[in-house]
């Protein structure tokens, strides 16, 4: 049984259950603000540089949020996520050069034909046992890169493949008419993570999200409870397929050109790496590790700083977050805020004890 | 379809990297056996002590020397990864300890790219002494390099099944794949044991590296994903056996090369290893039913 | 009526169950033996996590090793584990409910079966509070309420009062006689303390190294001399 993800501590629950209603909507509230915020007013702060960086990280949140669901929610590790995102950025290419259809349009063909990849794919693999299961995601996306290295990315050309290889000069990837510039392709990108955040958001709050709990829990027990964990662990596998292809469609118009060595294969590890450091479980989490992934190495680049150093760290966040924290660095966070507000809200309840009496 | 003559260098060739691919796996397979952990950092180890051979050997090193240093180095941070982080991820599930591995994995990539940037153009290379010398089968030069792979490959399944069956460290490491609790409380030094694994897992990486450097190229992203292709060997042999480990490294090494004259798929024989592994993995298992009780894949 | 005819299990050169004959009357049956006698390999084999090599089960006159295992809980087969699997993050109710669910029994019912399973076991904890706050006991009782929400057929305890303190376990012993007959259920219980198997079981069998070597009213069992040797000694009987 993977415990990676480890097992939920109660300590949000341990506060009384007196009006939830309201912590839930204070809570609620703060993401819609944060939300408008990085959609509105944020590209009005920053540089072109860092709106390119900060759309990457908006691609890469909703991969890393995939991979979460995976490995945070259901108990499975792939480590081949990038190679899934790689394909969804591939159909999207294919489609932008080979088609005049409209950008949302394409990024749902795109999350689609990479959400049937992916089920074809789990069909099989998901009756291996965890270690197996990660092994032969590496051995796919292994193939599947050696694939892209070898077909290229559609460039414009014709064919199948679309790939002309004597072009000199290739054409870009369009984008959406209404998202030409950065900023505004920014916001785009924005809105659709959202969507693919609240789809997952759906999921996690209904049936299949408690169901994945019983199989990340013991899949023994889960299938003694009458669960048909291969179907649910399938269904993970598509939904989160098709959210990476989503997001893989994004990153195309991002990037305007695309080339297999975006795409290597450390980059799957790298993105487990900081997925289990933000913290597989909580959604927050997932913008945490895209922003360990997108942001810092960029950060570093305008700093002249060696972006390896951040390889070296991601190394040692697997390290310390296996050894310690089995849920990640984001769950440390507000657990340790809810320890803080608890003892505050003590503080202001009890009166001050009198003098000479032991706190 | 390319003639007979056209395949033969590749056999050859294809034999001589079986032969490391079988080197690398094996060594993966003994460790897993003795420990339960799948070291996917064995390319990264072995890359980096490659890069540090060579770097010794450009500032004038004589070669013997640098050739050691990178046995020792892969030995030593293998055994010292194991000595730190084997005790406290010990009863974990084994894909927890393999993902362990992977921050070493990662630790040492960017390391090696810190320390051997890849300046563009410039490309180094290992070349082992036994590059020059050879002989002539037929139509096809060998060099004694390429002997080296295939006789490292079967030098290493011998050793390792006399070293297990006969020696006492040997069928100590037998018993810890067994059971490792029970093990312990047989008296027998697991931690010890476990110390010996490692250093010998981390000893082969270090030649497994030298050997690929060599046969394929000195890069450290080619190098430590190589480890992948032999991994894949190991998983064919369900981690278990470790003839069939050598068989299926001979198998995925040959029909890599045997490819390369074949026009329409030599671009993909890269995939060899990872296709022949998929298949395999899941033709194997497909009449498992999950069990609730411990039992291997 | 639970009928076992010549069960073999053998995996990776160890046979756990070796021509295992026996038939489970009605009512609350124990299943005792010693350590690796091949008891949870049993149940295991009645969940569908391990394929016997040869032999059947009838369960209530139908082929239970033909189902496939997640269909059995909707057929009728609960089971507890000796290591809880309630879902820490969702509440008591829900932990129940999900069971009710996948069990594909009517949703109208649910609230009722979920509160009525959880009273019978005698669970006092708040039923929306989450699991994580459960103390040991009440973590047990609620794997309990799991095992008989609905209408179980077969009802499989594996050593449900493993470390719980002597007046839980008499409360538990208690819950375990009723199961029958509040639920209509065949329960089988397989637990180390002789005390709880002779105050719940009717029947028991004795498995010894995946052979059955005594079976039939339980007091007659615990005294059988094949049983005591096969325990060494160490058995406490009441």
């Amino acid at each position: 049984m993977l415990d990676i993800a480890g097992r939920t501590a109660a300590a949000r629950q341990r506060s009384p259950l007196r009006r939830p209603g309201r912590r839930a909507l204070i809570r609620a509230g703060v993401v819609v603000v944060l939300f408008l915020f990085v959609l509105l007013a944020l590209p009005q702060l920053l540089s072109l540089y860092y709106i390119d960086a900060m759309t990457q990280v908006v691609v890469y949140s909703v991969v890393t949020l995939g991979l979460g669901v995976l490995v945070g929610r259901v108990g499975l590790v792939s480590l081949g996520q990038v190679a899934v995102l790689a394909i969804g950025a591939w159909v999207a290419a294919r489609l932008l050069f080979a088609t005049t259809q409209p950008y949302p349009l394409v990024l749902l063909e795109a999350g689609v034909i990479t959400m049937v990849l992916g089920t074809l794919i789990g069909l099989p693999a998901l009756r291996l046992r965890g270690l197996y299961l990660a092994l032969i995601t590496l051995m796919l996306a292994g193939a599947i890169t050696v694939v892209l290295t070898t077909t290229n990315f559609p460039n414009g050309g014709h064919g199948l493949l679309g790939y002309n290889g004597a072009t000199v000069h290739i054409p870009a990837i369009r984008r959406p008419a209404i998202a030409e510039s950065d900023p505004a392709y920014y916001r785009y990108a924005v809105v659709v993570a959202a969507l693919m955040f609240l789809l997952v958001l759906a999921h996690i709050r209904t049936r299949p999200g408690r169901a994945w709990a019983a199989i990340r829990q013991s899949e023994p027990a889960a299938l003694a409870a009458g669960i048909n964990t291969w179907l649910y662990k399938l269904w993970a596998f598509a939904l989160v397929s098709f959210i990476t292809g989503v997001a893989g469609g994004v990153l195309a118009g991002a990037v305007h050109y695309l080339y297999s060595i975006n795409f290597p294969t450390q980059d799957s590890i790298t993105l487990l790496a900081v997925v289990l450091m933000g913290g597989a479980y909580s959604l927050w989490g997932a913008v945490i590790a895209a922003l360990l992934l997108q942001l810092l190495p960029a950060l570093l680049n305008n700093w002249g700083v060696s972006a390896d150093w951040l390889t070296i760290l991601f190394g040692i966040g697997v390290l310390q977050v296996l050894l310690t924290a089995p849920r990640g660095l984001a769950d440390q966070v507000p657990k340790d805020l809810a320890r803080l507000g608890r003892l505050l809200r003590r503080r202001i309840r009890r009166p001050a004890p009198p003098e000479g009496d032991p706190a | 379809m390319p003639s007979w003559q056209d395949f033969e260098p590749f056999i050859v060739s294809g034999l001589a990297l079986g032969g490391v691919y079988a080197l690398s796996g094996v060594g993966t397979v003994v460790l897993y056996r003795a420990t339960g952990v799948v070291y996917l950092a064995f390319g990264a180890v072995g890359a980096m002590g490659a890069l540090i051979a060579w770097s010794l050997t450009n500032a004038g090193t004589p070669d013997w020397l640098a050739w050691l240093v990178c046995v020792l180095f892969s030995g030593a941070v293998t055994l010292a990864y194991g000595i730190v982080f084997g005790p406290p991820l010990a009863r974990r599930d084994p894909l927890v300890k393999a993902v362990a591995t992977l921050g070493l994995t990662l630790i040492l990539f960017g390391l090696m790219d810190l320390l051997w940037t890849t300046n563009g153009g410039q490309s180094r290379a290992i070349t082992l002494p036994t590059d020059n010398g050879g002989f002539t089968i037929g139509q096809v030069q060998v060099t004694w390099t390429q002997v080296i792979g295939l006789a490292a490959g079967v030098g290493i399944v011998v050793v390792t099944t006399v070293f297990l069956r006969y020696t006492k460290l040997g069928t100590a490491m037998r018993a810890m794949a067994n059971d490792r609790e029970i093990t312990a409380t047989l008296g027998v030094p697991v931690r010890r044991v476990e110390a010996a694994a490692w250093l010998g897992c981390g000893v082969i990486a270090g030649v497994a590296g030298l050997l690929l450097a060599d046969l394929v190229a000195l890069d450290a992203t080619t190098l430590t994903f190589l480890v992948i292709s032999s991994l894949a060997a190991a998983l064919i042999a369900r981690l278990r056996s470790i003839v069939a480990t050598f068989l299926a490294a001979m198998a995925i090494g040959l029909i890599h090369d045997l490819l390369t004259p074949i026009q329409s798929l030599s671009n993909y024989r890269d995939m060899t290893p990872f296709v022949l592994a998929a298949v395999a993995l899941l033709v194997l298992s497909r009449h498992r039913v999950m069990t609730a009780s411990r039992e291997e894949a | 009526m639970i009928e076992v005819d010549r069960l073999t299990v053998r995996f990776g050169g160890v046979t756990s169950l070796d021509g295992m004959s026996v038939t489970f009357g009605a009512g609350t049956c124990g299943l005792i033996g010693p350590n690796g006698a091949g008891k949870t390999t049993f149940f295991n084999v009645l969940s569908g996590f391990v394929r016997p090599v040869t032999g059947t089960v009838r369960a209530f006159g139908e082929d239970l090793l033909s189902m496939v295992h997640y269909r059995r809980a909707r057929w009728g087969v609960r089971r507890t584990f000796q290591t809880e699997q309630a879902i820490e993050e969702l509440s008591v109710f829900d932990n129940v409910a999900m069971v009710h669910e996948h069990a594909r029994l009517n949703g109208a019912s649910r609230r009722r079966d979920v509160l009525g399973a959880i009273s019978f076991v005698g669970l006092g904890a708040d039923p929306s509070a989450t699991v994580g706050t459960l103390a040991a006991g009440e973590r047990r009782l609620l794997e309990v309420a799991r095992a008989v929400v609905g209408r179980p057929k077969l009802v499989l305890l594996d050593e449900p009062a493993a470390g719980l303190p002597d007046e839980e376990t008499r409360h538990l012993a208690e819950v375990i006689r009723a199961i029958p007959g509040h639920t209509g259920a065949l329960a089988i219980l397989v637990d180390h303390d002789m005390s709880l198997v002779s105050a719940c079981c009717e029947t028991t069998a004795v498995l010894d190294f995946g052979k059955l070597i005594a079976a039939g009213p339980t007091a007659g069992v615990l005294r059988d001399e094949q049983v005591i040797r096969a325990y060494l000694g160490t058995a406490e009987v009441s």
